[in-house]
């Protein structure tokens, strides 16, 4: 809520009764007031004369922050006046989104769109024609006809009486405060706040709770507004925060002594209208005018969160979610937003070498360039083998591919999709529904895959569409933690065989559905099975008419950041055993390969940013920026294209990966012709046009059914989880300290 | 004067006259003959309170009588009796010594807090580099503040 | 810097070329012997020696051999006085020092030449940075 629009609102009105012109060539300039008048505002209310025959039509005004409006009928449309202008609005909103369409700002604590309505701030108060007393707007549902008024002198004295009540027991702290600069009581005090108080007493006080180590909690401060227990228990689904003892005593707490153990915990920070939960990490690192942001997208998951990076000079403060309704609302998991100090840790910022004597010598661009460039004519094309990591962009993973098939090698892939990944069907590698699709499910069938740990943002989607029209969940995998309800099927590809013959009690269930959603982990592609597998699941969706015109179920829900650019560009590697005969392996930022498989002659380079576990085995490190620090191109798991930014300079002599790749071409005599972003871009338009469609999602054209049955002998074995720590995943998030941390303090037992 | 005699001889019994002898080279006697300053320093010293000693060694007195000019009642003996200087009052004691408090050292450092505060240095202009005071941004300064904002991985033989 | 400007005097004009070489001899010198003072003034003891900067005074100087009117050669050596001046007055700080004659005019890039010839403009770039 902008300060600004907010003081300029609460100025028009008086000015209106001092000068009685015209208050739209007042708007231009804010005039600075005492506060008699507003003192004293029956008294000047009363002052001025009722019978206003016909005031001027205000002007009208854009609707705030895009709400929009959708009328699933027209006759739930019904009419209400805001400030004597007329509005169109849905039948069954509240009085404050009726405002909010009629581009008003009511101020408000305790309203959030996303959560359920509490009404017990009071901030939103204001008045309505023919109602004795000021109506709470967040919690009164708009009537047709109902005549709002928005800036009288009575909201106005209402609110100020709130916010006196409010600062009453609020420290006044702001100096010393994390949220300073961007609190919403801050700003609303600015505007309806006195400049003196008359509470002369002793101000109550209250223990801090020890809610884990990510949010910092000043209870003290705590306005009661109960966001974060609507948040904990309705999005986060977790009942650790609740509301303890009355009256003055009231405060919020767990119920016992214990820490939140969601991984959606960092979100009560950002809902937190004031400093009473904040960022521990952050605390007391910067203030919120120092820094610079970035809209940037999240690459510690599949899901692709939209951020921004807050930076400093060349430091990364803090990430925080932006608002984006098809992937991430505006939330983000606690990897994606307190991973950043891991972006500070083992960083590689020179090119290194492996000397006779088995260590590492930092050289020159020149001379790294000159060796690799030199190992990898003296072994034969098919021995040549790249693998790129779970973070790269689409950018280097297209040239990578390029400057192997240059060197006569195919054998290049991205690790998470497995010895024979299917990149022929794109509908057989994304998630066909798309994240905001999964809301109008109805059954979930959930094979191999724990979404809490895998994509925490798609098992939010989940758990909303399952409080909201109580969805079916099965789930098939070893014993997980799913924070809604859900039956657990099997642990293993028996209990699919099972749903395929019709033999369990979940067909009944899948069969009644009318949208169900299947939903594959990328867990399975790693399985010699897989083929056996996702024949059966194809089967299942067959049976259970998943895969209509009118609605796409099966999903398959990947595991990194770079897996479905990776299957979009081709990175399939042309032999199984292609690693195991190696004799040159080009690591773009993979760790999590198999390098014991590596044959101990083998000249590995590691491009990377981190030295995590892959720089082990390497004979040549080159640094590379990481996410923050380049422009690049991701896909998500649904098949959306979205693009980082650079938000802070690379560290040492890192170079960006593509520009890597690029140059080692050339020293190895095999120029590749793009030397730009945009020439790079160029190329990948003939191979997957559908990566330049930045922000928009691309839904697969064929449908899974095409692909031909496989004969594969399906083994019986178990699924496993293929991620063990959801705090730790990739080399960012295992160089994090708060993350470690995070892990030994939250994880499971 | 006689009096002054008559305590010496019988230290002299009292502790044997190598002890005396020693006692007489460290507490600066000897070195009162060829500088004027500190002879001046001890003869001022007979019939004046000692007031204080501080964690130097440094000792205050005092003389309140008629003869005594106001304003020259407070003096310090410094325990470096070959390079003395002003520099090596330490703070506490500074105020008493100029007159702006009555308080003396021992009570002023009761009331100063224990968790910051450095210890007194003198001033060792012209003795040697290491043993300057060079502030927290100076190129000598031991502590030299780390600008680099990440860490670097660092190669171990593996 | 007025207060250097004033105290130099301008010497009159050097009639002859031979006047003009010994003149510069003459500054060689000069700034020979404040070397060690230089050194000590900003703490060059453990990034260069006393030689090694004569030679750079020495290849500054060689860098005019060219020169031959003994009008130019008095208006450089007024300029060498200048920053000569300049530095034994403690107007510098170390890293001007530093940077200017320790490094040297390549600066860090010392093996920059002959090796890139016949490499694109990519490559050139980079080599130098990651920002091009």
């Amino acid at each position: 809520m902008g300060l600004g629009s907010l003081a300029s609102r609460v100025v028009k009105p008086s000015s209106r009764l001092l000068t009685s012109q015209n208050p739209r060539n007042l708007l231009h300039f804010r005039p600075i007031f005492s506060t008699t008048e507003l003192h004293n505002a029956d008294a000047s209310a009363a002052a001025q004369p009722q019978a206003d025959p016909a005031p001027p039509p205000p002007p009208p005004r854009t609707p705030l922050a895009g709400a929009r409006v959708h009328f699933s009928s027209p006759e739930d449309a019904i009419e209400v006046f805001v400030d004597g202008y007329p509005v169109k609005v849905p039948k069954g909103m509240t009085v404050l989104q009726a405002c909010e369409i009629a581009g008003v700002d009511i101020p408000r604590f305790c309203y959030h769109s996303r959560l359920s309505i509490a009404g017990n701030c009071r901030m939103c108060l204001v008045e309505v024609e023919k109602s004795p007393k000021p109506v709470a707007s967040c919690a009164m549902p708009a009537l047709p006809g109902m005549k709002i008024k928005t800036d009288t002198p009575l909201a106005k004295k209402a609110r100020e009486g709130v916010m006196e009540f409010l600062l009453m027991n609020h420290p006044l702290d702001c100096p010393i405060c994390d949220q300073g600069g961007e609190c919403d009581l801050q700003d609303q005090s600015m505007a309806f706040g006195s400049d003196r108080g008359r509470f002369t007493d002793v101000k109550r006080s209250v223990v801090d709770k020890n809610l884990g180590p990510l949010v910092k909690t000043v209870m003290t401060r705590c306005i009661q507004c109960t966001r974060c227990v609507r948040f904990a228990t309705e999005v986060a689904g977790v009942q650790d925060l609740g509301m303890l003892g009355r009256g003055s005593g009231e405060e919020i707490g767990t119920y016992v002594e214990k820490l939140m153990t969601s991984e959606l915990s960092g979100n009560v920070i950002d809902i937190c209208p004031v400093g009473a939960l904040t960022s521990k990490p952050f605390a007391f690192k910067a203030r919120n005018w120092e820094l610079k942001g970035t809209e940037t997208i999240d690459v510690t998951d599949a899901v692709g969160s939209n951020i921004r990076i807050d930076s400093r000079g060349p430091e990364v403060m803090r990430i925080v979610p932006r608002l984006n309704e098809d992937i991430n609302e505006e939330w983000i998991s606690d990897k994606t937003r307190f991973c950043y100090d891991g972006l500070k840790r083992q960083r590689l910022n020179d090119p290194m070498i492996r000397g006779a004597d088995g260590r590492f010598k930092a050289v020159s661009w020149r001379d790294a360039l000159a060796l690799v460039a030199e190992a990898a004519h003296q072994v034969k094309p098919e021995e040549v083998v790249g693998i790129a990591g779970k973070l790269s962009d689409a950018e280097s993973m297209i040239a990578l591919k390029d400057l192997l098939n240059r060197l006569g090698s195919n054998n290049v892939w991205c690790e998470g999709n497995g010895p024979q990944p299917n990149a022929d069907l794109r509908s057989g590698y994304i998630m066909n529904t798309g994240i905001t699709g999964l809301e109008k499910a109805d059954v979930f069938l959930l094979i191999g895959t724990q979404p809490r740990v895998e994509a925490a943002m798609i098992n939010a989607r989940i758990r909303k569409t399952v409080r909201a029209t109580q969805a079916k969940v099965g789930y098939v995998g070893p014993p997980a933690e799913l924070n809604y309800d859900h039956q657990h099927l099997g642990t293993g590809p028996q209990t699919l065989v099972d749903i395929v013959e019709g033999r369990h009690p979940f067909c009944s269930i899948l069969k009644n559905a009318k949208n169900p959603a299947i939903i594959v982990g990328a867990g399975l592609f790693e399985r010699k099975d897989k083929d056996a597998i996702f024949s059966v699941v194809e089967n299942i969706a067959k049976q259970n008419n998943v895969v209509r015109p009118d609605w796409n179920g099966y999903n398959v829900l990947l595991l990194n950041a770079s897996q479905a650019a990776a299957l979009d560009l081709g990175l399939v590697p042309e032999s199984v055993t292609s690693i195991e005969s190696a004799k040159f392996v080009y690591l773009m930022g993979a760790d999590d390969v198999e390098l014991e498989k590596v044959p101990k002659d083998a000249f590995v380079v590691y491009q990377g940013h981190h030295g995590d576990r892959g720089v082990y085995r390497a004979n040549v490190i080159l640094p590379a920026a990481a996410f923050s620090e380049k422009e690049g191109t991701y896909e998500n798991t649904e098949g959306c294209a979205q693009q980082t930014l650079p938000a802070v300079p690379t560290v040492g002599d890192a170079r960006d990966d593509w520009k890597i790749i690029r140059a080692l071409s050339e020293v190895a005599g095999l120029q590749l012709p793009y030397d730009s972003l945009g020439a790079i871009r160029s190329r990948i338009k003939t191979v997957a046009p559908n990566l330049l469609q930045v922000d928009e999602r691309e839904a697969a054209t064929f449908s899974a059914s095409i692909k031909p049955e496989s004969t594969q002998k399906m083994d019986m074995a178990d699924f496993g989880s293929p991620i063990e720590n959801f705090y730790m995943t990739d080399s960012i998030t295992r160089a994090s300290k708060i993350m470690a941390q995070c892990s030994a303090l939250l994880s499971k037992k | 004067m006689a009096s002054v005699v008559r305590g010496i001889l019988k230290s002299i019994k009292d502790k044997g006259i190598g002890t005396f002898w020693r006692e007489l080279k460290e507490e600066g006697y000897l070195k009162c003959l060829p500088d004027g300053n500190l002879l001046q320093t001890k003869i001022h010293n007979i019939g004046a309170t000692l007031v204080g000693v501080d964690k130097f060694g440094n000792k205050y007195y005092q003389k309140v009588d008629e003869e005594t000019q106001y304003g020259r009642h407070r003096w310090v003996e410094y325990a470096e009796k070959g390079r003395y200087n002003a520099s090596q009052v330490p703070p506490e004691w500074h105020g008493w010594l100029h007159h702006i408090t009555d308080h003396t050292g021992d009570e002023l450092l009761m009331l100063k807090p224990s968790r910051y505060g450095i210890e007194h240095k003198e001033n060792f202009s012209g003795e040697g580099e290491e043993l300057i005071y060079h502030s927290k941004g100076h190129a000598l300064n031991p502590g030299q503040r780390d600008w680099t904002r990440y860490q670097s991985w660092q190669p171990t033989k593996s | 810097m007025a207060f250097t400007v004033r105290g130099l005097k301008v010497p009159p004009n050097s009639a002859s070329l031979e006047e003009a070489r010994s003149r510069v001899f003459d500054f060689f010198r000069s700034a020979c012997r404040s070397l060690p003072a230089i050194m000590d003034i900003y703490n060059l003891d453990d990034v260069a020696t006393v030689s090694q900067l004569r030679s750079a005074i020495a290849s500054e100087i060689r860098k005019n051999s060219h020169v031959t009117d003994p009008k130019v050669i008095d208006m450089l050596l007024f300029k060498g006085m200048e920053e000569l001046g300049n530095i034994t007055e403690h107007a510098k700080q170390r890293h001007h020092i530093i940077g200017q004659y320790v490094l040297g005019r390549e600066g860090l890039v010392q093996d920059f030449g002959a090796k890139d010839q016949g490499r694109s403009n990519f490559l050139k770039n980079f080599y130098k940075s990651n920002y091009f």
